[in-house]
Formats: C-alpha cells, sequence, structure tokens
C-alpha cells in the first residue's frame, strides 16, 4: 500500500544533496543504534541475547558503513559540496534504535519490546523510501539490504520476547509502545521549549544586552595582551564558586 | 580526610577519592556510562569511589569541584557582549546551556551525593590542572606550565610548586594568558578545519603532521602572534569560536589556508588536498611546539629550577613534550596520566588537601591505575556461555601462552588490574601485538580499530631496555613513562619495529618500569627472549567512537565485534573460535 506520506518523502529524497546527507546521518544513528546494542549485550545476563544483541550491533555497523558510503559517493557527484540551506531532518526520521533509553536501567523484557517496535517502524519507514527512490538505484540497493536485516531484527526480538515473557509479551509492547509516544512527546515538548527560550534570549540579545555590550567592549580594549599576573588573593579561599 | 575531586560538564568528566592525601580511586565518567568523552555529571563515577573506599557521601569532609563556575558563566557571557551584534546563535546556546545546569553545581551536588554545602569547595580550573601535574611527580620543587582550550578565564598559567616531604605544599601560579587567546582553541580549530572532531582529533592532527612540511608555518604564525612580553595573542579575525557555535574558523583563516576538509572525506595523501592538509597540520605543530619550547625557556630561566610539571590538554601532544623537554633548559619533564580535564579531578581534590586543608605532604603512587579492577572470573563465566573454551592460568603459564600468541602473530586483548585514569592505555586496558611488521599495523587499523591509516600505534617497552632501540634524551625514561613523548626510534631497529615506527622515524613509546605493572613487564621480557626484541605494540582496548574498555564485559563484547584473536583478562584466556557462518547462524537459531 502506497504511504499517505510518500509526497513527502518524494520531496525528502528528490534532492540529491539532502539525500546524502540522509544518509550521512543515518550512518550516525545506526552507529550509535549499535553502540547501545553493545551495551545492552553486555548488561543482560542472558547468554542468548547477549549473542544476539552483539550480532545486531554488527548489523548496525555495517548498515552504519553501507549508509556512509552511499551517502559519500553522493556528495562526490555533487558539483556543489556544502551543505543544503534547509535541514529538514524530521521529514526522514531513521532508525531510532533505543531512542534515549538508559539500557543500563532497564530489564531484557524491555528492551527487547521497544526494539520490535523500532525496528518494525525503521522497516515501514525505509520501505517508503525504497518507494520514492525510482531513480537512484544504488541508494535504493542499499535500502534493500537493509530491509532485509530489519526484518531479521523485528522477529528476533518478537520471538525472544516471547521467551523471555511469554505471558507479558503483549503488555510489554503495548507500554514499549506508549513510552514511545511519551518520547515523542518530551522531544517535541522540549523542541518547543528550546524554540520559545532561543526566542526568549534572542529578544533579551537585541533589547537588554547593547548597552552592557558596549562597556563590555570598552572595558576589551583596555585588556592588554600578553601575560597577565596573577593576583595572589586569587590563590585564596576555595568556598567561593566566583 | 577524605576529599571527593570532581571534573565535569566540559568534557572527560571524572571523580577521584583521596583519603588521608592518598589517592584510592579515580574513574572517568565515560568508562562506566560507556559514552565516548561523557561529560555528565560522574554520578557513577563518584559513585564507584565512594563505594570501592566503603564511605558513604556524608564520611566525606570535603566534595572539590575543578573550577569555580560562577567566574566561567561570567567569561562566557563577556565573551557573548564583546561580539554583539554578532554572536546571537552562540548567546542564546551558551545561556541555555549554562543556565540549564553547568552553572548550579553546588546545588548539583548537593542533590546527587547529599553533600552538605559548606563541605562543597571550587578550585580554579588551572589550580587543578597545576595541581594535577605538580603533586602526582616526584619532585620537591618545580616549574609548573599548564595550557589548554579555556578554563575560566585562563587558557595558559606558568607558576611554581615547592612541597617539604611530610611539611607544607605550595603552589602559586605567576600569571596567565586569557581567553580568547589559546593554544588550545588555536589548536583546536585546525583540527577542527582538517575534518576531526574537536576534544577527540586532535591526536590526528598530530599524526598526519609527520606527513606534510610546514610550508604555511608563516601563515599561521600570523595567526598566533608573539606578544612583546613573551606570551603570545591570536588574531581574532580568522576565528569565529567566540561568536559562533557553528564553526571555530572564519572565512579569512579559509583564504589563507583553502577550503576545510569535510569529515566524511577520507585523507588521500597522493592527492593535492591531502598533502595541503598534512602540510597544515605540520604547520600548526610546528607553531605550537616553537611557542611552548620558549615559554618553557623562559620559565626555566625566570625559576631556575630543574624541573618542569606540564599539564592541561595541550600536554597530550607528545611531540611537543619532546622538544619541550629537549630544547626547554629543563632536566626532567613531568606530565601526568591524565593532564587534561579528567585529571582535573585528581588534581583538585589534591589541591585541596594540601593547600587549603594544609595537610602535610605525601608521595604519591607513581602510576596511573585507580579504577575498576578487571575480573578473570567474570570472563571465564561469560564465554563459557557462550561455549568458547577458556583456560584459567597461573601468571607464567598466561605469560608463556600469550607470547605463543604474539609470536604467532595473534592480536591480544590484555586486562589486568584496576584501569587507567586518562586517555591512554598504559598496560592494564592494551591490545597488544607483535611490533615488527607493517602488515599487523594495516590489520590493526583496518579490522580492529577501524581507524585512519596515517595514525601510528605506539610501542611498550621495558624501561631499563628502552634506550637500546629508542633514542632517548636525558630525562626522556620519564617522560615515556605514561606516553608522554614521541622519540625517534633507532635507525638500526626501524625495520625490526615496522608496526610502531611513524613514518619520520619516531614513536610514542611507553617505557614500562617492573613495579608499574610486574606481569606485563614479565611479558615483555619472555616475548624480547623468544623473538629478541622486547617490544610490543600497544594501543588502547576500544573500537573507534567508543570509550576504552573497562569491565571484562566489556572487553569480551570488543573482541567478539572485531579482529582480536585472543583475550587474557586476570588469568582467564580465551581464544576466538573460527565458526563457519552456518554454524553460527545454528547457535542463534538454537
Amino acid at each position: 500500500m502506497r504511504s499517505p506520506l510518500s509526497a513527502i518523502h518524494w520531496l525528502a529524497w528528490r534532492n540529491p544533496k539532502r539525500r546524502a546527507e540522509n544518509l550521512l546521518r543515518f550512518a550516525e544513528v545506526e552507529a550509535d543504534g549499535g553502540r547501545d546494542l553493545v551495551r545492552a549485550a553486555e548488561v543482560t545476563r542472558d547468554p542468548l541475547l547477549r549473542r544476539l544483541f552483539l550480532k545486531h550491533a554488527l548489523d548496525e555497523q555495517r548498515h552504519a558503513d553501507l549508509f556512509r558510503r552511499r551517502g559519500v559517493a553522493l556528495i562526490r557527484a555533487l558539483p556543489d559540496r556544502s551543505a543544503s540551506a534547509v535541514q529538514a531532518q524530521w521529514l526522514t526520521p531513521g532508525e531510532r534504535g533505543l531512542d534515549d533509553l538508559r539500557v543500563e536501567d532497564e530489564g531484557d523484557e524491555a528492551l527487547l519490546a521497544f526494539l520490535h517496535l523500532s525496528e518494525k517502524q525503521a522497516a515501514r519507514d525505509f520501505k517508503n523510501y525504497v518507494a520514492v527512490l525510482g531513480a537512484d538505484a544504488a541508494t535504493r540497493a542499499v535500502f534493500e539490504k537493509v530491509l532485509h536485516d530489519e526484518t531479521f531484527h523485528m522477529t528476533y526480538t518478537r520471538n525472544q520476547l516471547l521467551r523471555v515473557a511469554p505471558e507479558r509479551a503483549g503488555a510489554r509492547i503495548w507500554t514499549a509502545r506508549l513510552r514511545r509516544f511519551w518520547k515523542a512527546y518530551l522531544r517535541l515538548a522540549a523542541a518547543l521549549a528550546g524554540l520559545i527560550g532561543a526566542l526568549i534570549l534572542t529578544l533579551q540579545f537585541f533589547l537588554v544586552l547593547p548597552p552592557f555590550a558596549l562597556l563590555a567592549r570598552r572595558a576589551a580594549k583596555k585588556e592588554p595582551l600578553g601575560w597577565a599576573p596573577i593576583a595572589p588573593e586569587r590563590n585564596g579561599p576555595l568556598e567561593r564558586q566566583y | 580526610m577524605k576529599i571527593l575531586g570532581i571534573s565535569a560538564h566540559y568534557h572527560d568528566s571524572a571523580a577521584a577519592l583521596l583519603v588521608d592525601g592518598l589517592p584510592v580511586a579515580a574513574v572517568q565518567e565515560e568508562r562506566l556510562s560507556r559514552r565516548k568523552n561523557d561529560a555528565a555529571f560522574p554520578l557513577a563515577a563518584a559513585e564507584w569511589c565512594l563505594e570501592s573506599a566503603g564511605l558513604e557521601p556524608e564520611g566525606l569532609d570535603a566534595v572539590v569541584f575543578y573550577g569555580r563556575p560562577m567566574l566561567k558563566f561570567e567569561r562566557i557571557l563577556t565573551t557573548a557582549l564583546r561580539a554583539w551584534p554578532q554572536g546571537r546563535s552562540a548567546f542564546t546556546h551558551a545561556m541555555k546551556n549554562s543556565l540549564g545546569e553547568k552553572v548550579w553545581v553546588r546545588g548539583l551536588i548537593q542533590a546527587n551525593l547529599g553533600v552538605p554545602a559548606k563541605k562543597i569547595l571550587f578550585t580554579e580550573h588551572h589550580q587543578s590542572h597545576a595541581a594535577a601535574a605538580f603533586l602526582t611527580a616526584p619532585t620537591d620543587a618545580a616549574a609548573i606550565l599548564t595550557a589548554d582550550g579555556v578554563g575560566e578565564w585562563a587558557t595558559l598559567t606558568v607558576g611554581r610548586g615547592r612541597r617539604t616531604p611530610g611539611g607544607a605544599t605550595s603552589i602559586e601560579l605567576l600569571r596567565e594568558v586569557r581567553w580568547p587567546h589559546s593554544l588550545g582553541m588555536l589548536y583546536s580549530t585546525f583540527t577542527a578545519y582538517l575534518g576531526f572532531a574537536v576534544n577527540e582529533g586532535e591526536y590526528k592532527v598530530m599524526g598526519l603532521a609527520s606527513y606534510g612540511t610546514p610550508r604555511f608555518a608563516d601563515e599561521v604564525r600570523k595567526v598566533v602572534r608573539r606578544t612583546a612580553d613573551g606570551a603570545f595573542a591570536l588574531d581574532l579575525g580568522y576565528f569565529e569560536f567566540h561568536t559562533t557555535v557553528r564553526r571555530a574558523y572564519s572565512k579569512r583563516f579559509m583564504d589563507a589556508f583553502g577550503p576545510p576538509r569535510a569529515s566524511w572525506d577520507p585523507i588521500d595523501l597522493a592527492t593535492e588536498d591531502g598533502r595541503r592538509y598534512a602540510d597544515i597540520a605540520a604547520s600548526v605543530q610546528l607553531v605550537l611546539e616553537e611557542i611552548l619550547v620558549e615559554l618553557a625557556a623562559s620559565l626555566h630561566h625566570e625559576t631556575g629550577l630543574p624541573d618542569l610539571c606540564f599539564g592541561g590538554g595541550v600536554a597530550l601532544n607528545g611531540v611537543a613534550n619532546a622538544r619541550v623537554l629537549r630544547e626547554s633548559g629543563f632536566s626532567r619533564l613531568f606530565v601526568p596520566p591524565a593532564p587534561g580535564d579528567a585529571g582535573c579531578a585528581l588534581g583538585a581534590a589534591l589541591y585541596a588537601d594540601r593547600i587549603h586543608f594544609g595537610q602535610p605532604d605525601r608521595p604519591l603512587p607513581d602510576h596511573p591505575f585507580w579504577g575498576p579492577e578487571a575480573d578473570g572470573a567474570e570472563l571465564a563465566r561469560i564465554a563459557g556461555e557462550d561455549g568458547l573454551p577458556v583456560e584459567e592460568l597461573g601468571d607464567a603459564a598466561l605469560i608463556a601462552r600469550t607470547v605463543q600468541d604474539l609470536t604467532a602473530g595473534r592480536i591480544v586483548g590484555w586486562m589486568e588490574g584496576a584501569s587507567e585514569l586518562g586517555p591512554r592505555a598504559l598496560g592494564h586496558r592494551s591490545i597488544l601485538a607483535a611490533p615488527h611488521s607493517a602488515e599487523t599495523r594495516d590489520r590493526l587499523n583496518r579490522d580492529i580499530k577501524y581507524r585512519e591509516e596515517f595514525r601510528p600505534f605506539a610501542p611498550i617497552v621495558p624501561a631499563e631496555l628502552a634506550e637500546d632501540y629508542f633514542e632517548l634524551p636525558p630525562g626522556g625514561l620519564r617522560l615515556a613513562r605514561f606516553m608522554s613523548g614521541v622519540f625517534p626510534v633507532k635507525p638500526q631497529w626501524r625495520a625490526a619495529l615496522a608496526a610502531v615506527t611513524h613514518v619520520d622515524g619516531t614513536a610514542r613509546l611507553q617505557a614500562l618500569e617492573r613495579a608499574m605493572a610486574p606481569r606485563l613487564h614479565d611479558l615483555l621480557m619472555a616475548y624480547g627472549k623468544a623473538s629478541g626484541v622486547p617490544v610490543l605494540l600497544n594501543t588502547s582496548f576500544n573500537l573507534a567512537g567508543e570509550p576504552i574498555v573497562n569491565r571484562v564485559v566489556e572487553g569480551y563484547s570488543t573482541f567478539r565485534r572485531c579482529g582480536i584473536d585472543v583475550l587474557a583478562a586476570g588469568g582467564a584466556r580465551v581464544e576466538k573460535r573460527v565458526r563457519t557462518k552456518v554454524q553460527a547462524e545454528a547457535e542463534l537459531d538454537a
């Protein structure tokens, strides 16, 4: 079935420069996800999960290499190698891995549920990207390779969840789903807060700071270059923060 | 007294615990959180330090933070004001960053550790560097030089330290060079320009420099000018680090040196651009060395002391250190194993103990091993669960077996005892290999470390035999104790030490005294007996983008993911089994 967002995907992948940047960003995300999986392997007490998480981590590393190589090849073919003026990363989410989950604080069940959902979402996204990459066979081939692994990841996480928590698997997946929504909300809220904060600080910068800026610049002119003596009182008490 | 030192919030956060004047535990947060260069408040590190000493936070006499946060905030705000009307993005970024957490350090420590406010102290950043360099060095009186990106306002300080065994200690910082004029920022700007990560890729610039000729040195001398009083000043027209977070260098910088390298673009030294990058690296390296040598020579002249203690991130530049030792007039140069911010946790605690509380001087153990222990039993358990054959051996048998591995060309992950504080693997969390062939180096780069071909690997050699293989100046042995100096390999040994000899014939060697790591020393001697050369390649036990391994389980996961053939931890030894793809898949399906 064609994704209702296919027009947006087409837009996001149409421009080769943005395509290359997306791929390089995917490479970083996959590498980060791989490191999280290594951590998961180090933390678990279940030997089979340890082996699977390590294999999964190696897959993510391989994906990172595939994305990076293709991204670099695309950039090299561009006449203008500078970064895009428009950054629209939210249009093309890659794999989210374990989001900002602290692996040490989670049990195997929660990790598996979270991974399962994440892989499922990534597989869906990558399938959509393949659909709009018609003319770029090389990039499409990269996604198809990755997609093949994502299917395995999706399956093994589900199977292992059923093994370690046969009666709670469904509940775990629902909990993970709700937590993903919560995290998405937090990300949105943090982005909004960041935007509001930046707006207020920008207003301060232009409206409140100018007289202080003038004083600071005059003071700077008086500062001699080179050595400045250190006053003995600087070696005084350690209670103060200034 | 029980004093906890903390460094945090910029890069390499760490905690260090001092009991009765001696360090008992110190670890970087990244080794526990497994996030490279973790700058977060080092709660896990602090908790580990306390736990390993059997202490509760209320048992502490003081917690010392390695900087003065309000003074730092003042510098950030003033920098933004001076840049007005430019620097809006730097201002908003810095305010959000600082006001979010970084200025509330007292409250943060209170909230996280439950320590009352009156027990929380603050050293100046460069006092922490100075203390980490001077108070860990086996000298009673020394000149002190600290240099890094920036602390509060200071970017470089000079001074002197004096201590009386069992008596009083003084550290007197005499003068400073102030922000934004900074040797650390100069080098970091070139690091960013050359497409490497700041606070991480400076080693790469140093390694790349050996491939170039310093044909841009005059340009670099325009970027950093000498002042009439013997200090230096950056020409801020070449920089943007003080006005924006987007880029450290300006258009004028690019006009002078050409287009910057993109981080994803590999350096190919056969191309014109590749050679230009190497020449630029060589140029900034040369100018940095010149300035450091002159500053140190003038300090030597002023203090008349034979010893120099050098701290701060710039002291990680082993090539410059070796030149300072050779040319400044000092007889000995002490660089601690963690001269950067991680070592400031220990420095801050030592400063509070000796200077603030006036505790009597005590000589410190002269080694970097203050972190968590490697447990061989853990390796035996995990590898056993994965069906790998585990051998549990005594020291002599393990050494004999490892010598066999190394002579057969196998690459060995080596974990023993407490982990190192600082960025270098000094023998307790190392990857070891035979140093003879360039193929080993290429294999390590390709299959294990996944890093650039131009980066050299370091050798480790018994201290008493170091001068047989390397050209060490007087005092060189001391500088090589913690791998802090780069020295020439003797020409007759360069072919036999091809994997550790850099393109310019040098090596960043570690000269190991037996007392520091007896088992590794014995391994070197045994390897020497078997191969004729008691030198091994020693590189940090980690993969690209990951911190050095800490616990055995991390060593094991690294071993499983890369081309390391053998893992030895404590007395346990595991060798990688060669499996077919079908076997591996069958195991996972089971």
